[in-house]
């Protein structure tokens, strides 16, 4: 069939969808375990459940549409106060809700869902709704909610005003059945409104001017009403009042009924003679008094509507309809797609350098003028690439909420999340990356760091622990942390282990750093017992692995008795940077601009005045600094003029001195491969305008390596109180970064037949 | 008596899912709506009723054969009505209306049935 493509791309939107829909379902339950009388967290979760029953009847997702539909309808009975919140209905819950998300794998093809598990859920629910069987027509989906005529409530009037929006229809939503379903929830009275139905002529035959005032009878509540609109919130108007005695005159119904019947009946034309008055006549003017006025004339029911229904009365929809006016406008697209745009823009970014090179070589003013605007068109390309590419980490971190419930449960103890700078924004293929090493860190804390309930009472703590999941920007990269208030890292315990496994010399003399470093070696784990949950040192070593291949650094900070943190700092972007171009010698270098404060000249005389100390003077301020000639042992003599860029670090203001700055550039990041993945100084390289490679240093992991090759005690450290901070670096057992680089350099040369840096992997600046 | 009869295309006029016919003889000019009347067909049921419109006859339509008429059908039936009116003339119904059609009117809250009930 013609027909199959469409309806396997909407089937795919929808356990897309779907999927969004559960993470919100799972936030909603979980917040509803630690607060169970919301009635509003209850609606969420009624309406996650709704939509998916809905739209998974919708595409033919029956079985999945069923199952739901039981869940559902515990959960109506929740919001009807006939079933209370109860931790096995949370827990039931989530696992149905795990149920569910083995249903859409199966659906995309992934796995399969178990039959068994299913059922067993369903007869759980059914034990906990107090309906023992399931009636046919329970265990059928049906696109409609269940009816609340049998709710308890009690008979009220509602005055609902529906405009459906102008591209409702579009969507393919049909407002008939719309209104059927909201008869079926009670006695409901219909005035349709043709006012805003233009001529004929100007009339767009897909768009629907009709909007409907209503007044409905009946015991269900509020959100019950508003649920039949809940596809529709985003495209439609939507106004729902509570009335004191609606006066409705003349009876809409039977007026049709009666002429409409006349023709029913016979097929003959003399039958038309028997009605002789004209339609128009028949026009009835329906009345409401509404709830608040005062008034008591009888004012029509629109300009009840308009005049006294104001919107923030009802925050829910009103948030819906005006906040999100745009959201036909936002589109879905395939990450795989996005990242093809990016690494297009990198391309081209790449192909602007080149053209760069060859207008400033030619000097040609009018290719010149071409290039320029080809360069100011590419940065803003490139900005706005990599802002498509940006997502808040929120999702990421809720996701652990349902992590941290269920191993609190398994392991008995009391644990809460709290989450700081969830808005915090990271490159999409960053925070892809990151669920499993926060994962393996939670973890860790779980069942590791935090103590059980009775032990931390006895140590004069609260009951109740806490794991705090916190994101913030600091220059170039984000900060994610993992803290805990347990009980801390045994230092001495993790070298005893470490010692144990030949890991190092029993009588070698090891800092707290150094110590915790092995925390993140392949296999370590002090537990002498693998649990379910942690214990065979592989957690740490998947964090290591997996903020390495993200060019991060992992630092641990740990106080027995008081808790854990781990912090990881990763880079904002993984394509493109904007970097600042330096040359040493025939080397060329790029430094991010983000992390870098300013540049200033290094003379001899500035030298001389230091007395062989590698700081200069800024402004009264001392700064170190590195000298990458020296760093990288480039043997040529310097020149008479060199350059410091002062760049900031988590350590402190550093300079690093090169020969030339040669202005910004846009830096498309390209991976050094997988032979020198451990080369930690060197977060990429990059290829110029005329062909050559530069290489991009990592100022921050510069700056550690120089003051980890110090002997401790003579540091010249820069402007910051070091606390009891332990640094670790992801790969201490990386020890010749810069062999590499100089074979990374030496392959460009070779390429390009350009000098390349010297490097030697034993020699380093000392300051 | 003449008769012209122009069929309106359809997507598929043998499944006969919907089909449109405008019935012209001297005195009226009558709109045939067979089969299921909703969105798919709305640009066409306007472009039949602005010819209808088109040839100042007096206008009527015929639901006899109709099995759904959705909001885009009803809300042009009723601008083709009030421009009829509009203009003098009348747009009526001519034949029966089957149940289904009665109760979609019904149920959408439409004051009156959108095009005339009665002869003039």
């Amino acid at each position: 069939m013609s027909e199959e493509p469409t309806i396997d791309k909407f089937k795919q939107t929808f356990l897309e969808e779907a999927r969004e829909i559960l993470v919100e379902l799972e936030s909603a339950l979980l917040a509803l375990n630690d607060n169970r009388g919301d009635n509003e967290l209850v609606g969420r979760a009624f309406r996650a459940l709704h939509t998916i029953k809905g739209s998974g009847a919708m595409f033919g997702f029956d079985e999945l549409a069923a199952f739901t539909h039981n869940l559902e309808n515990a959960f109506d009975e929740v919001r009807n106060r006939r079933l209370h919140v109860t931790s096995e209905l949370i827990n039931l819950s989530l696992a149905a809700l795990d149920q569910i998300k083995a249903m859409l794998d199966e659906a995309a093809g992934r796995g399969e869902a178990n039959r068994t598990v299913s059922a067993e859920i369903l007869l759980k629910v059914r034990q906990l709704t107090g309906k023992p069987e399931p009636r046919p027509a329970e265990a059928a989906p049906s696109p409609e909610p269940a009816p609340a005529a049998d709710a308890t409530g009690p008979v009220r009037h509602w005055h609902v005003r529906f405009s459906p929006g102008a591209d409702l229809l579009r969507t393919g939503t049909d407002p008939l059945l719309l209104l059927r379903e909201l008869k079926q929830l009670g006695s409901l009275q219909i005035k349709a409104s043709m006012a805003a139905i233009p001529p004929i002529g100007e009339l767009d035959p897909e768009r629907c001017y009709i909007s409907w005032d209503m007044v409905l009878t009946t015991s269900a509540a509020r959100e019950a009403i508003s649920d039949v609109f809940i596809f529709v919130a985003d495209s439609c108007e939507l106004t729902i009042e509570a009335m004191v005695e609606p006066k409705i005159e003349p009876k809409i119904e039977p007026a049709i009924e009666q002429k409409i019947e006349e023709k029913i009946e016979p097929k003959i034309e003399a039958k038309i003679e028997l009605t002789t008055e004209p339609a128009i006549e028949m026009r009835i003017k329906p009345t409401i008094e509404p709830a608040s006025s005062p008034v008591s004339s009888q004012v029509s029911s629109a300009a009840v509507a308009e005049s006294q229904a104001p919107k923030a009365k009802f925050p829910s929809y009103g948030r819906r309809a005006s906040d999100t006016p745009d959201n036909a406008s936002s589109i879905r697209v395939p990450a795989a797609k996005l990242d093809q745009f990016v690494n297009l823009v990198g391309e081209l970014v790449t192909v602007q350098a080149r053209l760069f090179e060859i207008a400033t070589r030619r000097e040609d003013p009018e290719v010149g003028a071409v290039s320029e605007e080809v360069d100011r068109l590419t940065s803003a390309l490139r900005e706005s690439s990599i802002s498509i590419r940006m997502l808040p980490i929120r999702a990421t971190f809720e996701r652990f909420r349902r992590l941290v419930h269920d191993l609190a449960r398994d392991l008995h103890k009391e644990v809460e999340l709290t989450i700081e700078g969830a808005d915090t924004e990271l490159d999409k293929s960053v925070i892809d990356q990151l669920n499993d090493p926060l994962m393996h860190l939670i973890r860790n804390s779980m069942d590791h760091g935090i103590e059980p309930p009775e032990k931390r009472l006895a140590a004069a703590k609260r009951r109740s622990a806490t794991i705090h999941l916190s994101a913030r920007h600091s220059g170039a990269s984000v900060l994610i942390s993992v803290a805990d208030d347990g009980g801390g890292i045994n230092a001495e315990a993790v070298r005893e282990r470490a010692i144990e496994k030949g890991l190092v010399a029993a009588d070698a003399q090891l800092t707290e750093a150094e110590i915790f470093a092995f925390i993140l070696a392949p296999g370590f784990s002090t537990a002498r017992q693998v649990t379910d949950v942690s214990g065979r040192g592989v957690g740490m070593d998947v964090v290591r692995r997996s903020v390495e291949a993200l060019r991060g650094t992992i630092d641990i900070a740990s106080k027995p008795g008081t808790g854990t943190s781990v912090t990881l700092r990763l880079p904002l972007t993984l394509a493109i940077i904007d970097g600042l171009l330096v040359r040493v010698e025939q080397a060329y270098f790029v430094l991010p601009l983000a992390t870098t404060l300013e540049c200033i000249e290094l003379t001899r005389q500035d030298i001389e005045q230091a007395n062989g100390k590698h700081v200069a003077n800024v402004r009264g301020e001392i700064i170190p600094y590195i000298r990458l000639r020296e760093y990288f042992n480039m043997q040529t003599e310097r020149p008479e003029r060199e350059q410091i860029m002062v760049a900031e670090t988590e350590d402190g203001r550093y300079g690093f001195v090169v020969d030339q700055v040669l202005g910004d550039h846009q830096t498309v990041i390209k991976n050094l491969g997988r032979f020198y993945r451990h080369v930690e100084l060197i977060s990429g390289a990059t290829i110029l305008g005329n062909g050559s490679v530069a290489l991009i240093l990592d100022p921050q992991r510069l700056v550690r390596d120089a003051l980890r090759t110090m002997s401790v005690g003579k540091r010249a450290v820069g402007k910051r109180v070091h606390g009891k901070r332990a640094d670790v670096r992801a790969a201490p057992r990386t020890r010749a970064p810069c062999a590499a680089a100089q074979s990374a350099a030496a392959q460009s040369a070779a390429a390009q037949s350009a000098a390349a840096p010297s490097v030697a992997a034993e020699t380093r600046a000392r300051p | 008596m003449t008769q012209t009869k122009s069929k309106a295309p359809s997507r598929n006029a043998d499944e006969g899912s919907m089909a449109m016919t405008l019935d012209q003889s001297e005195a009226r000019c009558v709109v045939r709506m067979d089969g299921e009347i909703n969105i798919a067909c709305a640009a066409e049921l306007k472009k039949l009723l602005l010819q209808a419109l088109a040839s100042g006859r007096e206008l009527r339509a015929d639901l006899d054969g109709a099995t759904e008429l959705d909001v885009t059908a009803l809300q042009l039936l009723w601008a083709a009505e009030r421009e009829a009116r509009g203009s003098g003339r009348g747009f009526t119904l001519a034949g029966r209306v089957p149940e289904e059609i009665a109760s979609t009117v019904r149920d959408a809250g439409l004051e009156r049935f959108p095009v005339g009930v009665d002869a003039k």
